[in-house]
């Protein structure tokens, strides 16, 4: 056993690693992430997750409903910490897979990845109180300034494989015109509700962009009755990227492309690109509006819109917003926002939920989007050119709730061991 | 009504008070006297002087929050919300006035209850009254105390029948009677009646909770969280274990000893206790609990002369009591520590007092003790004594240079050097940048201090060479290592070298942004650009990345000295051989290189762009990944074919290069050899911004200027401006020029393709868009957070600077300015504009940097952004970052 993997063994538990042992994983961290682009690309099959905020036995139910590390691939869009009490058992932990199993887990930075949130917000406090010194606090931070502000996630595939038993049987085989292409699921692996669209197999669409969708809460009639007709015929059905991103968009980034030039190793900002990356809202709006929030802007549908087009991208996935229900999709399906900190700061009652995105297989795994390591699109000059609609990405939701409570204890703050005063 | 309530007949004499603007407004003094009329039970007071005046007359309504206060006070809000209080000369007059009011209400709620059976109000009338704390009574007592809990009466009424039966006392038996019987549900009932009892955030049961015979029992109950019905926290242990408070030296005060143990018991009751169901206010009661009682016995720790000579003497190199002395040093340190969260006055006269104890000695000690985590505890005092105040700790650092003793500087210097903990080495890095930080004027030290503390400053005062000197003497110590990067073309670095390099360059960058002109003789004389250059050559990619960020933050300064540094120096070619090994891959360090190149492109650095086609051309045309590389040869075959044309806007060579800045002071008397070269490069023209087209008959009036007077590079060589971020320096010389022909636009502020043009002067890494959609947005979110908070402008006008404020002041820093709000409190803002009014000349340029229209108001809102913080420190603890610092989510 490894050094690293008693490190995952001991945080796994719960308990903390030595100073020492901090600092060079934190060492090792950088040297991988300094190689990571702004965007990184990760290929589907992955799961998205949302907020953690140092809710460290929800993290274990996460895996736990969602597969473990390795054999589940992990996309984290930011805010590991603060607000809980265990940001930095939650943090090394993810950090420490990180470093074990570097293409099977992405972590992106979101705001309270930030000295300056992280002083206000319960991390710095957290360093102090366990290992007595803000060193550690120092050494995250120096990791937070290294990490990616977005991932495109591609080759996603565009149906989804039903799970489990299927309760309206009927419904489906009467409707082979559908595909299944949301499914939300307990964290007993039940699927609790599932969305049909109408197969796609024709360009002749009558040019939307997006499909019709026909939410069907489950066991209640057929599915897909007011479905839009298609005709004919088999265009290729792409499936766009998937973008991740913590907060949202910026009105300074109109390519994934112009992401790739910042200089990201720095505090958060305040404003400007990165810092609306992170920092960001949607709202139904139309265009951009200011954020209550101080920071970031809100941005509505037709932003969505447009910048998925432009884009290549079928969906934007973020976090950074408690939603009760654990996800909750907007603007036509356009972005998702995925919470992943179930009873948020053990009071809010909520749910969470991570996101499923599907290897898709169909086409040999075919790339549409290119990427660095490809050659660019050529981003504004391609965007005159008609494009054929692009097709979502197949989501399954796995909801949760907090940890049982005889998995995790009483949450509570270490105290201090000595006083003076 | 009139049958119910009988008014006071009696006229008594009282002063009638009127809250305006946070004052309370005399109204005149009067007689008082209470009557019913038209059924309507009212207050009235006439004029002494002439009594047909009536000075108050107002109607007793059963909402108005209606206060007795001092026996002699009432106080109450009218219904048009104006606060209003009634002073008696007599407590009598007081109190009869005062049954009047009470009664009145008492029968107007009665009236209301039987209007409305479900009134909340129904409580008040109602006291609550608790059954006998029984166990067989517990479901009952827990169910009325929740039911009590839902009103703001139900609460304050349950607060008093507990506090007035010492309930909680009498609960105490039934945990251990409940535990004997194993009873679950009991304890279970009993920690839910805690926890309420708790929440009802009542400052005096709080205070009677952590008392000596009672918390024992109270946090035994909370062992049972009902919650966590498997679960048993052990809370009794963790506090009746006395051996966690460590008396250094006996503190001879049984009021503070208990004081120490009662804030112990607050804040482990805050963090571990009820940490999970704490409600904001009852937090903010802990929190403020706990500071009031730190305040007293900080305060009487300082005045405890005898105390302190113990305290210190524990240091005597005789005593050879080695964990006493670390436990004096941690004993500071937690003074320090709560120190932070002091009002300023107080705390400069606690630092004052250790200092003048020997506090340095004790730093000094403990920086240097063998023991990391001292070494740590020491720098962290040092830490807070320097956020506290930079200027003292520089002035006291400089008085021993000029008695020629070793200055702290030098000692911190040397541990640099040589310490091997990263963790050390860190803080270190931080507390250097402080202690050197050539930007804080001395002189905004004595406006800061008042006239009365100026004559005291002044003595402190050193002439400005003396500083200078000094500043170079420490940065030469400071900067020695980099010289064994001497000629070595691929230099083999240990673990300990890299670190200690990035700290350097790091500190070097820091320098050099706060401050244009201090540090470059040390740049030149030292050769220091040069040796950076090397590291861009190292394997070890962080470092490379430090070192591209030195010579990013180079570019942005715009500064001809420092664009001269980097041609000379093979730094672009370097900085293209890393885009070569790392492209076309996407990683930090290419996505760190397009930035800067972005960033020449962008803003049209001239004399760069001529260099780096010009000496390059060949690899950049190899490099089409991204456009970045050919615009800049675009560029530079613009400004090689069209030089003719270009003449006519010969205005925008005034862009490149800060000459419309006012000098403030001469001391940087410019470069002494300028490279023929580089003459040649500002002579030739620039091409035009695309903003700047429309304004081409305006810039062509400007440009008739003789060229000699336009003969920005040797101009600018003298102009340096006092302080300077680097954005304003681009912003500055960017806009200057077209503020007169498109002043009305400019003005508004609101212009469309205002917001592209300071959207990039905010944030260098974010490429320009002219004319993108959301403009108005944009710009309406800058002005917006101009208004409200300065301080908010001031940390986001660069992120740069902002990084290094972060990453620098270190730890101490970055929590009091995150706590104190400084970030965008209006509060601040005031005092900043008052204290710091002697340094808005240097800040003048920053503001335009931020909004062009409002310059000149700017100048006297912003002082420099550390004399500012470090004088609103303290002053503004508690309020949080709500005023406009990003909230979270």
């Amino acid at each position: 056993m490894s050094d690293l993997d008693r490190a995952i063994a001991q945080l796994r538990a719960c308990r903390l690693i030595p100073e020492s042992q901090v600092r060079e994983l934190c060492y090792k961290a950088r040297e991988l992430l300094i190689e990571e682009g702004n965007v990184v690309c990760v290929d589907a099959p992955v799961t998205v997750c949302g907020d953690i905020h140092g809710q460290f036995h929800d993290l274990m139910e996460l895996f736990r409903v969602g597969g473990d590390v390795p054999d589940t691939n992990y996309l984290f869009m930011g805010d590991f910490v603060d607000r809980g009490f265990y940001s930095l058992e939650s943090f090394l932990l993810l950090l420490c897979l990180k470093v074990r199993y570097p293409d099977r887990i992405t972590l992106i930075r979101g705001n309270h990845e930030s000295r300056q949130i992280t002083t206000v917000y319960g991390f710095y406090d957290e360093c102090i109180r366990k290992y007595g010194s803000a060193n550690v606090w120092r050494y995250c931070c120096e990791v937070f300034d290294y990490l990616a502000l977005g991932a495109l996630v591609l080759g996603a595939s565009a149906e989804l494989e039903p799970t489990g038993p299927v309760y309206n049987d009927t419904a489906l085989s009467t409707n082979d015109d559908n595909e299944l292409e949301t499914e939300v699921l307990n964290s007993k692996g039940d699927v609790t509700m599932s969305t049909y669209r109408p197969r796609q197999r024709t360009s002749l669409d009558n040019g939307s962009v997006s499909p019709t969708r026909d939410q069907v809460p489950l066991r209640t009639g057929a599915p897909g009755t007011g479905a839009s007709g298609s005709g004919a015929g088999s265009y290729g059905s792409r499936t766009g990227a998937v973008l991740c991103v913590h907060g949202g968009l910026s009105p300074l980034i109109d390519t994934v492309d112009k992401i790739r030039l910042i200089d990201r190793k720095q505090e958060v900002p305040h404003e400007g690109a990165m810092c609306d990356l992170l920092w960001s809202d949607p709202d139904e709006i139309d265009g951009w509006g200011l954020s209550p929030r101080g920071a970031g802007f809100l941005f509505g549908a037709d932003i969505v819109k447009q910048f998925n087009y432009k884009n290549d991208l079928s969906l934007i996935a973020r976090a950074h917003q408690l939603v009760m229900e654990g996800y909750k999709e907007m603007f036509d399906g356009g972005i998702v926002t995925v919470w992943s900190a179930p009873n948020y700061c053990y009071r809010c009652g909520n749910v969470a939920a991570i996101l499923e995105l599907g290897e898709d297989a169909s086409n040999g795994g075919t790339v549409t989007r290119s990427n660095g390591d490809y050659g660019r699109s050529n981003g504004i000059l391609s965007s005159a050119v008609d494009k054929p609609p692009l097709r979502s990405p197949g989501r399954r939701y796995r909801v949760f709730e907090a940890a049982a409570q005889d998995t995790r204890g009483m949450p509570a703050k270490k105290p201090v061991a000595d006083y003076f005063l | 009504m009139a049958s119910d309530v009988q008014p006071p007949s009696d006229r008594k004499r009282v002063k009638v008070y009127e809250l305006k603007e946070n004052d309370w407004f005399d109204r005149g003094t009067g007689f008082c006297t209470g009557r019913i009329l038209d059924d309507e039970p009212r207050i009235f007071v006439e004029s002494e002087d002439k009594p047909i005046r009536i000075l108050l007359e107002t109607k007793i309504s059963k909402d108005g929050g209606y206060q007795k206060q001092q026996d002699t006070l009432i106080v109450w809000t009218e219904p048009n919300q104006t606060d209003m209080a009634l002073s008696f000369q007599e407590a009598e007059g007081c109190a009869v006035i005062w049954n009047f009011v009470n009664s009145v209400q008492q029968h107007l709620l009665t009236l209301a209850a039987a209007d409305d059976a479900l009134s909340d109000d129904l409580e008040r009338i109602q006291p609550v009254v608790l059954p006998a704390a029984e166990l067989a009574n517990l479901p009952e007592i827990d169910h009325l105390m929740r039911a009590a809990s839902i009103t703001q009466a139900g609460r304050d009424a349950l607060s008093k029948c507990v506090i007035r039966d010492e309930y909680i006392h009498k609960l105490l038996p039934l945990v251990t009677v409940a535990e004997d019987l194993e009873s679950l549900t009991d304890l279970h009932r009993l920690c839910n009646i805690m926890k309420s009892l708790i929440l009802l955030n009542d400052t005096t049961i709080i205070e009677t909770v952590v008392t000596d015979p009672i918390i024992l029992g109270v946090v035994g109950a909370l062992e049972y969280d009902p919650e966590f019905p498997t679960h048993k926290a052990n809370h009794r242990q963790y506090l009746s274990d006395k051996s966690r408070y460590k008396e250094v030296v006996p503190i001879r005060d049984a009021t503070i000893r208990r004081k120490i143990r009662y804030t112990w018991r607050l804040q482990y009751l805050k963090d571990v206790v009820l940490a999970r169901i704490l409600d904001d206010p009852t937090f903010s009661v802990l929190n403020s609990m706990i500071f009031y009682n730190q305040v007293d016995i900080v305060n009487h720790i300082q005045s405890d002369g005898l105390f302190l000579k113990e305290l210190f003497s524990v240091f005597d190199p005789r005593s050879a009591d080695a964990k006493r002395k670390e436990d004096a040093v941690q004993f500071l340190h937690q003074c320090a520590s709560i120190a932070k969260n002091l009002q300023v006055p107080e705390r400069a006269t606690l630092f004052g007092n250790l200092i003048s104890h020997g506090l340095f000695a004790v730093i000094a000690f403990a920086i240097k003790h063998p023991n990391p985590a001292i070494r740590t505890t020491g720098i962290d005092i040092l830490v807070a004594l320097l956020d506290h105040d930079p200027i003292m700790m520089r002035s006291y650092m400089l008085k021993a240079v000029n008695e020629k003793k070793t200055p702290l500087t030098d000692t911190l210097i040397d541990l640099l050097h040589t310490e091997v903990d990263l963790g050390v080495k860190n803080q270190l890095t931080d507390a250097i940048k402080v202690l050197l930080d050539p930007q804080v004027p001395l002189q905004a030290a004595m406006t800061r201090a008042g006239p009365e503390n100026a004559a005291k400053m002044r003595t402190n005062i050193l002439s400005d060479a003396f500083v200078q000197n000094h500043f170079d003497e420490s940065s030469k110590r400071l900067f020695a290592p980099l010289k064994r990067l001497e000629n070595q073309s691929s230099p083999n670095l240990t673990f300990q070298d890299v670190a200690l390099y990035s700290h350097l360059v790091d500190i070097l960058t820091f320098f050099v942004r706060q401050h244009l002109y201090r540090c470059r003789n040390v740049i030149q004389n030292e050769r220091l650009a040069a040796y950076v250059t090397q590291l861009l050559r190292v394997p070890q990619k962080h470092l490379k990345l430090t070192a591209l960020k030195f010579f990013r933050t180079l570019l942005s300064l715009q500064d001809t000295f420092y664009q001269a540094l980097m041609t000379h120096n093979d730094t672009f070619g370097l900085i293209l051989d890393i885009v070569y090994e790392t492209m076309p891959r996407d990683n930090l360090l290419n996505s760190a290189c397009l930035e800067l190149f972005e960033f020449i492109k962008r803003e049209h650095i001239k004399p760069i762009t001529l260099h780096v086609v010009g000496k390059y051309g060949d690899k950049l045309r190899d490099i089409t990944y991204v456009d970045t590389f050919q615009g800049l040869i675009l560029h530079y075959e613009q400004l090689q074919g069209y030089s003719e044309e270009a003449d006519s806007t010969l205005y925008s060579q005034e862009e490149e290069t800060p000459n419309l800045k006012v000098p403030p002071s001469g001391r940087w008397q410019g470069v002494k050899e300028m490279d023929p070269a580089e003459e040649e490069y500002f002579n030739t023209s620039d091409d035009e911004d695309e903003w700047q087209q429309d304004n081409r008959t305006g810039a062509t009036l400007i440009s008739q200027i003789p060229n000699g007077a336009a003969s920005p590079a040797v101009k600018s060589l003298v102009d340096y401006p006092d302080d300077d971020e680097e954005d304003s320096d681009a912003m500055d010389t960017k806009v200057e020029p077209v503020v007169p022909q498109r002043g009305g636009q400019k003005q508004e502020g609101v212009s469309a393709d205002d917001t592209p043009i300071s959207a990039a002067e905010d944030s260098p890494s974010t490429p320009v868009q002219p004319a993108r959609s959301p403009p108005e947005r944009l710009s309406e979110k800058r002005r917006r957070e101009e208004e409200d908070d300065d301080e908010l402008v001031k940390l986001t006008s660069g992120p740069k600077r902002r990084s290094s404020t972060s990453g620098s002041t270190g730890t101490a820093g970055l929590l009091r300015k995150k706590r104190s709000g400084s970030i965008g409190s209006v509060s601040i803002i005031d005092k900043g504009a008052a204290q710091t009014g002697t340094a808005s000349v240097n800040a003048a340029p920053k503001r335009i940097a931020i909004n062009l229209s409002s310059s000149v108001k700017a100048a006297d809102n912003q002082g420099s952004p550390d004399t500012a913080t470090v004088n609103t420190t303290g002053e503004n603890e508690k309020e949080n970052q709500n005023h406009g610092g990003p909230r979270e989510s």
